[in-house]
């Protein structure tokens, strides 16, 4: 070895930082990375345990006190649990049915039921409420109208602002949760398990109710918290559905705490209980799908038979369309017929048309602009920052590039726990207070987006780095490259298809965030979600459609993009 | 030209030593195996070598530099070594000629010559042929002499190769074993070979480092480790062996029972008197049924013993048999040529040269 290479050796201080890269150039960046993360996930968690225990008086257990003695705040607690849980249910029957279907039978158009699956997934939940107003109000909804022509008679067949209309309508977007967990598990379930049955001699039926259900059983308890949980986060379909019938959540309950005379007090002391079983929860589903029974379904999975139906195959299939029109089908052509025609609850006749709703939406009415302006600068803008974050703070803990950089991906993915709405009311008191004021401006639906969106960014790009082998970038230094180079010509490139998966599901996600961004917006930073919600109370519902549209178009076009550079099946990959 | 010196080299793992004071010097062109079972530290050790790794203590020195210490660590890529990887680590994204030619890139070499020496090297491992396709249209094998040509195409002072062959299957890796040994003795580099197959080792290499529980347990050329093992754990990881505790007596000789006493190798008792253990290899007997030519060859100096055949396997090249001794519960493993066989349950002598038994330490 040439005398010129020892030359530049570096002198290491301490022990506890003994590991090769301590003369990387780089390392400030991933420090900085560390602590920026640690910051943005504890700051506002922090400011709503200290805005419900403290006040100007001191500290106070009051107002954990009153939380559950209001006969309100009760109410909605119970109401939140009744709801949550029967949609929960309902999300186990239809989202493990479909998945069933899908994937251990000769149903036919496998591919196009996927897709609905999927689309059922990227409608935000508030704009299928919005569109199921239309097709189940008590008076104008258009099925009500149908059903009054048909039989004459003078009541609705029924009314979705209720307890069981808001139920059901949050069960047709929480489903794809169930479908997509129960549909990997199926996958794995080989087929050689249910042959050992059959030739004990069970019949499919018995089969699939002793092996392949008991199999399936942690995804599906699994899917039901995941379901679960997913309802108990949501605002806009309780608000949109629920507060009319008077019916209140704790999500709508805390966003009524925010109006006039705000008391964020209250709001954060009724926070903790929904972050206290969001995590609790969490933590029952990781147990349940980490228990043996279930890893034993992992692996390759090997051979599959498909269960005939045979001639049974047409009801079946009818079926599955049937449940797939209620939470796609009509509700996107409700939207469609409403951006299109004058008077959105008469047939769409040439009389009736009308392209005036695009036109007011886009070019003529200043709010609608600047929030579709924003929407996108602050989709755009968060999946690339946090996708780069992601990326980031995914190679520290994936290589491990100091030490306790495992611990790292604990706070990458804390907002799995934070509803969005919880996380809203900590980061309002959190910054608009100095030393950082961020209310106000668009910056604090920015930290909101990136907080909540980090989950299943960096889940995404963990599980890219998990799959580009150490070797390859080993093979690359010993050869010649430093570190940055490796990272540059060989980790990039492979990394590229997961990370360009991370941005899209970032993107999916910011656009169609309202949970969060219905405490935060300020009238210069409102964003298209909140612009629906806020249309809706002037019933311009033709405005509405057209920005409903617009979002949905938006995600299938960012889906559709993803799936062509980066060939990836959307629902398959999703965990 | 390098040699490479491991001069008390230590590293730990959460408190655990993984590599426990490894003293060897590695001569210029020599051709090294670090074998061992898992766990003993050998990949650690190999790692320490690239720099992909830091010592806890002991210093790494090549051509009397010190490159790897507590203080110091010179970059895997400032090292002048390559690296064949268990897992290949050929880039999927690169064509069989990009792998080979990236690592010249460092070189600050003109672009014909870059090339030149890619299609050389990709000759000599003959896959000229192929050098536009990915490294996914290639077989386990092809990939393999990927890597080989990449790490070779540097021109490495000192080669790595971490358990390169493992990925292979039977066939594949027997003919990738002389690949190995002809590239080491076409080009000559100072070559570490990591494996936990002892034929491996054995074909490829100038010497043996045997390792367990990250320390050395012995090194030399494959036929000292192999005739003259040291340790029962060396005797038992390296091929097939009888083991036999019995107690040292005057003369080389040991006794494993009241009634049978053997004498051993020379050269391979370390004291005068205590238990020790004899490592016998099956295909070192010699197996006969008839007594007289048993007497015979016992009056010439070998070790007899007599018992009966309680299994018998036939594995075409050869037999392999368990024979009970008179004295139970002592029972010996004899391989013998297929050209005579006996029978299970068959009476039969098994006679082995005293130069074939080897007295090996209790570790």
């Amino acid at each position: 070895m040439p005398a010129s290479q020892t030359e530049t050796i570096g002198k290491i201080g301490t022990r506890s930082w003994s590991t090769p890269w301590l003369k990387d150039p780089t390392l400030p960046v991933w420090i900085g990375v560390t602590v920026f993360l640690v910051f943005l996930m504890l700051f506002p968690l922090g400011s709503i345990f200290h805005a419900s225990l403290w006040d100007e008086t001191g500290f106070s257990l009051g107002r954990y006190l009153e939380v559950f003695t209001n006969a309100a705040f009760l109410k909605a607690i119970w109401n939140t649990v009744v709801i949550s849980f029967w949609v929960g249910v309902i999300s186990v029957v239809i989202g493990a049915l479909l998945a069933w279907l899908v994937t251990r039978t000769d149903l036919p158009w496998k591919k196009p039921i996927r897709a609905l699956v999927m689309a059922s997934f990227v409608t935000p939940p508030f704009l299928g409420a919005f569109a199921w107003t239309l097709l189940a109000g008590p008076n104008a909804g258009t099925l009500n109208k149908l059903y009054r022509s048909i039989t004459g008679s003078e009541d609705a067949l029924f009314n979705v602002f209720t307890m069981p209309g808001l139920i059901f309508v949050m069960a047709l977007y929480s489903f794809p949760y169930v479908f997509s967990m129960v549909a990997n598990v199926c996958e794995l379930i080989s087929s050689d398990l249910e042959d050992a049955a059959e030739i004990l001699g069970a019949n499919k039926w018995q089969t699939a109710w002793t092996v392949t259900m008991p199999l399936a059983l942690p995804a599906l308890i699994g899917g039901f918290i995941l379901a679960f949980l997913h309802s108990l986060s949501l605002f806009g379909a309780p608000a949109i559905l629920g507060l009319p019938a008077g019916i209140h959540t704790v999500t709508t309950q805390i966003w009524a705490l925010f109006q006039y005379p705000p008391r964020l007090d209250m709001a954060a002391a009724f926070s903790v209980p929904l972050l206290l079983a969001t995590m609790v929860l969490i933590a029952v589903q990781k147990k349940i799908l980490g228990r043996r029974g279930f890893s034993t379904v992992g692996g390759k999975g090997g051979q599959k038979r498909l269960i005939r139906f045979g001639w049974g195959r047409v009801p079946v299939l009818l079926l599955v369309l049937g449940v797939l029109s209620l939470s796609v089908f009509l509700p996107y052509w409700i939207l469609l017929k409403a951006a299109l025609s004058t008077a959105w609850a008469m047939p769409l006749t040439w009389d009736n048309f009308t392209l005036k709703n695009f036109s007011f939406a886009f070019f003529e009415y200043g709010d609608t602009q600047r929030a579709i302006f924003n929407t996108f600068k602050l989709g755009i803008l968060t999946a690339t920052i946090g996708t780069l974050l992601a990326t980031l703070i995914a190679y520290i803990t994936n290589r491990n590039l100091f030490r306790g950089a495992r611990y790292l991906s604990f706070f990458a993915l804390a907002p799995l726990v934070i509803p969005g709405i919880v996380l809203a009311v900590g980061l309002f008191i959190a910054y608009t207070r100095p030393p950082l004021v961020l209310y106000g401006t668009i910056w604090i639906l920015f930290v909101a987006y990136l907080t909540k969106e980090m989950p299943i960014g960096f889940s995404q790009a963990e599980s890219t780095f998990k799959s580009i082998h150490p070797e390859l970038e080993d093979a690359s230094r010993i050869i010649g490259a430093n570190r940055l180079i490796s990272l540059k010509d060989v980790t990039a490139p492979l990394a590229r298809s997961g990370l360009i998966a991370a941005w899209s599901f970032i993107f999916i996600g910011v656009i169609r965030e309202l949970s969060a961004s219905i405490l935060l917006f300020a009238p210069a930073s409102k964003v298209v979600s909140v612009v629906i919600f806020d249309l809706k109370e002037e019933g311009q519902v033709g405005v509405i459609s057209v920005l409903g549209i617009l979002l949905l178009v938006a995600s299938f076009a960012v889906i559709l993009a993803m799936q062509w550079f980066a060939g990836r099946d959307v629902v398959a990959t999703r965990e | 030209m390098a040699n490479v010196f491991l001069d008390g080299l230590t590293k730990k793992f959460t408190g655990m030593a993984a590599v426990d004071d490894l003293r060897l010097e590695i001569k210029d062109g020599e051709f090294v195996s670090l074998l061992g079972p898992s766990g003993c530290g050998k990949t650690t050790t190999l790692r320490l070598v690239a720099g992909f790794l830091q010592p806890d203590a002991g210093e790494i020195r090549v051509n009397d530099k010190v490159i790897s210490s507590a203080s110091i660590l010179i970059p895997p890529e400032r090292r002048n070594m390559s690296m064949i990887f268990q897992s290949y680590a050929i880039w999927p994204h690169m064509t069989v000629f990009q792998n080979v030619a990236y690592g010249l890139k460092f070189k600050k070499l003109a672009s014909r010559e870059v090339d030149e020496k890619t299609e050389r090297l990709l000759r000599v491992v003959h896959l000229d042929a192929l050098k536009a396709r990915y490294p996914a249209e290639l077989s386990g094998g092809q990939q393999q002499r990927v890597a080989l040509a990449r790490a070779l195409v540097v021109e490495p002072q000192i080669l790595l190769l971490d358990e390169p062959l493992s990925n292979l299957d039977a066939n594949l890796r027997e003919e990738m074993r002389f690949e190995i040994r002809r590239l080491h003795e076409e080009f000559g580099i100072t070559t570490i070979y990591v494996t936990h197959d002892q034929a491996e080792a054995m074909v490829t290499s100038d010497r043996i480092v045997v390792l367990n529980k990250g320390r050395m347990v012995q090194v030399g050329t494959p036929s000292e480790i192999f005739d003259q093992p040291r340790t029962r754990f060396v005797a038992e990881f390296i091929g097939k062996t009888n083991i036999l505790s019995g107690r040292l007596q005057d003369g080389n000789a040991v006794s494993l029972a009241p009634d049978l006493q053997i004498r051993v190798s020379e050269g391979s008792r370390s004291s005068t008197s205590g238990d020790a253990f004899v490592c016998i290899r099956p295909h070192n007997f010699l197996l006969t049924a008839e007594e007289s030519e048993a007497r015979k060859l016992a009056s010439q100096g070998f070790n007899l013993f007599s018992g009966v055949l309680e299994r018998r396997i036939y594995f075409g090249d050869a037999v392999d048999y368990m024979m009970g001794l008179s004295v139970p519960p002592l029972s010996l493993r004899i391989v013998a040529p297929p050209s005579r066989q006996f029978d299970k349950g068959q009476r039969v002598f098994a006679l082995v040269h005293p130069q074939q038994c080897v007295i090996v330490g209790d570790d």
